[in-house]
């Protein structure tokens, strides 16, 4: 479905000039910063799979869904949307794609939602029948009707994204790109924005790629994560197979009847010391928590203990920090 | 076509919004209309026979002018748009729609525009015809051809401001450009005074450039100073700078797509 070949994006930033007639100095400006933000990226996405694109900021995600939907056009590399090269047939492509901007709407400002979705029926020449259809089913799944006389600008956050995500659906597409669709939005929307999603993918096939921060999204949603930092990708796999190399580690996490000075405790590691309470880390093919439990307990009084498992993020960040040590920033 | 339709309905809901706005730009076009009025009045009491046609045709002119405005403001279009949504990285959402951007941006433009004339311009000049010796078309045919070079008039203007948005993709700012290219517009399009009224070096430049198809040529062949073979010449010179000016547009903008930087990206 999507295919990229040694991605690569680089952008000749202009190093704004200021203060008088800096719109015709500017004109005549040649001073450029060149900046890599995605760097020789390849992987490959099957029909209805959902996948999670995640990093930290600046990794180069946005950078990477834009050249997907054609906004921007690679500096190198080849590019394959269902067939078709997304910056060479910008809008054959859009009208196979649904894309939404956690952060932008496409929704008209100071218009009722239903309006803003009439006009893009006619921009994407959706049939009325299609339209009728699919609004029906955007009232079942996202409550639409309760709020589409609203003008975008007075609805809640997770309104917007409701109402953003039926507009990028309006059309059918293939393929839907979400950006951070889930950013800002509280619990209880964000549930209901990931069952929509899910419902999407099952029903219609749709192939889905989504960056975000939150790594719920990963977990309820993606059956792959791809974790891209410095322009590169550092992990392509499945979430279980992230939680088998990087799962064995557990952490114990003792309270002590009293505050006590830091003592080691063999085959673990002592990671943090706050107040009585210690937490360390071990494998948990070397040692077994209970032979850890009765060492520490024969020693000191313990009031109450805990094995943590470790979260997706956890795994994530150790990934990111992996990679940022091998590049030599951090 | 439908999707012209659909940009003006949707330029009827955003105006909705804002009524107070409305309602004073409609004041001030009346206002407009009054001095400019009065101007000419006083100035032909002055010295009559001085400005080629007659108190009537100057006044209906001006007025003209001064209602055309609400549509024709070189302030609001295209670039203003486009501006907007770069500063604000909103310009993604318009590019992955399926549409053309340049035709985007016209269907857009015109679509606004078509309900600003039904509701601002004609109001006002149903005023001026009642109040303010405002004069219907010199004739029946005069009045076939202004419509026509009025809308060739709004296209030289769509694909000047166009440019000008390229310009902000490019500067990322294009206020500074912006104030003076206004005020150039404004005096070399023949707004308030007449092109036949410039004198030597100015009025030969402004003859050849091609802000004069904005208001002069549809002004002139309404009050009947442009006839005949003449307003066909004046509606050829729309169209010659139409085409080069649309060439110039998509050239731009696919140079310009190119090396597209997204602010916020």
């Amino acid at each position: 479905m999507i295919i990229a070949n040694q991605l690569t994006k680089e952008f000749k930033r202009l190093k704004s000039k200021e203060g008088f007639m800096s719109g015709i100095r500017n004109l005549f400006n040649t001073d450029y910063a060149v900046k890599r933000a995605v760097d020789d990226i390849s992987f490959e996405i099957q029909e209805g799979e959902i996948v999670g694109y995640i990093g930290p900021n600046g990794a180069g995600k946005s950078t990477s869904i834009k050249m997907l939907t054609g906004i921007l056009v690679p500096t190198s590399g080849h590019l394959e949307v269902n067939g078709i090269v997304p910056y060479k047939d910008r809008k054959t492509n859009a009208k196979q794609i649904g894309v939404v901007f956690g952060q932008k709407t496409q929704l008209w400002w100071d218009v009722p939602v239903i309006e803003s979705l009439r006009l893009l029926k006619d921009i994407y020449k959706v049939s009325d029948q299609q339209y009728k259809h699919n609004l029906e089913m955007f009232n079942d799944l996202l409550e639409l009707d309760k709020f589409y006389q609203t003008p975008v600008r007075q609805l809640s956050l997770g309104q917007r994204m409701r109402a953003d995500l039926a507009a990028a659906l309006l059309h059918n597409p293939k393929i839907l790109f979400l950006d951070e669709p889930t950013i800002g939005v509280d619990i209880v929307a964000k549930e209901r924005l990931r069952t929509f999603i899910k419902e999407i993918n099952r029903e219609q096939k749709v192939t889905v790629l989504l960056t975000t921060h939150d790594m719920g999204d990963i977990e309820k949603l993606c059956s792959r994560m791809m974790i891209i930092d410095y322009g590169q990708v550092i992990y392509d796999g499945s979430v279980e197979q992230i939680r088998k190399t990087n799962g064995a580690s557990r952490t114990l996490v003792v309270e002590f009847e009293q505050e006590l000075e830091d003592f080691a405790v063999p085959r673990t590691e002592l990671v943090k010391s706050e107040g009585r309470k210690k937490w360390y880390r071990f494998n948990r093919l070397e040692a077994s928590p209970s032979d850890l439990i009765t060492f520490i307990g024969s020693r000191y009084p313990i009031i109450d203990l805990t094995v943590e498992e470790p979260e997706v993020e956890q795994m994530v960040r150790t990934i990111y920090e992996r990679q940022g040590q091998k590049v030599g920033v951090v | 076509m439908r999707l012209f339709w659909s940009f003006t309905r949707q330029a009827f809901h955003n105006t909705a919004v804002y009524r107070f706005e409305f309602w004073l730009q409609l004041f001030s076009v009346f206002f407009m209309m009054y001095s400019v009025f009065w101007v000419w009045k006083i100035l032909y009491k002055q010295s009559p026979g001085a400005f080629g046609v007659t108190l009537e045709q100057m006044v209906t002119y001006g007025i003209l002018g001064m209602a055309l405005e609400t549509i024709f403001h070189p302030g609001r279009g295209p670039q203003t748009y486009i501006t907007e949504q770069i500063r604000s990285g909103s310009i993604d959402t318009d590019l992955t729609k399926p549409l053309d951007f340049h035709v985007h941006m016209f269907a857009r433009n015109f679509g606004e525009t078509i309900f600003r004339f039904g509701t601002l311009a004609m109001p006002s000049l149903a005023i001026g015809y009642l109040f303010l010796d405002f004069r219907l078309p010199a004739s029946f045919t005069n009045g076939v051809v202004f419509t026509i070079s009025l809308f060739l008039g709004f296209m030289v203007l769509f694909s000047l401001n166009f440019l000008l948005g390229m310009l902000s993709v490019v500067t990322l700012d294009i206020r500074s450009i912006s104030w003076a290219y206004n005020a150039l517009v404004r005096f070399f399009a023949g707004q308030m005074v007449p092109l036949w009224l410039f004198p030597g070096f100015v009025g030969t430049l402004a003859a050849v450039l091609p802000f004069k198809s904005i208001y002069f040529i549809p002004l002139s062949i309404y009050i009947g100073k442009m006839n005949g073979i003449e307003a066909w010449q004046g509606i050829g010179f729309q169209l010659i700078w139409i085409a080069v000016l649309l060439l110039f547009g998509r050239l731009a903008w696919s140079k310009v797509h190119t090396r597209l930087v997204i602010q916020g990206g």
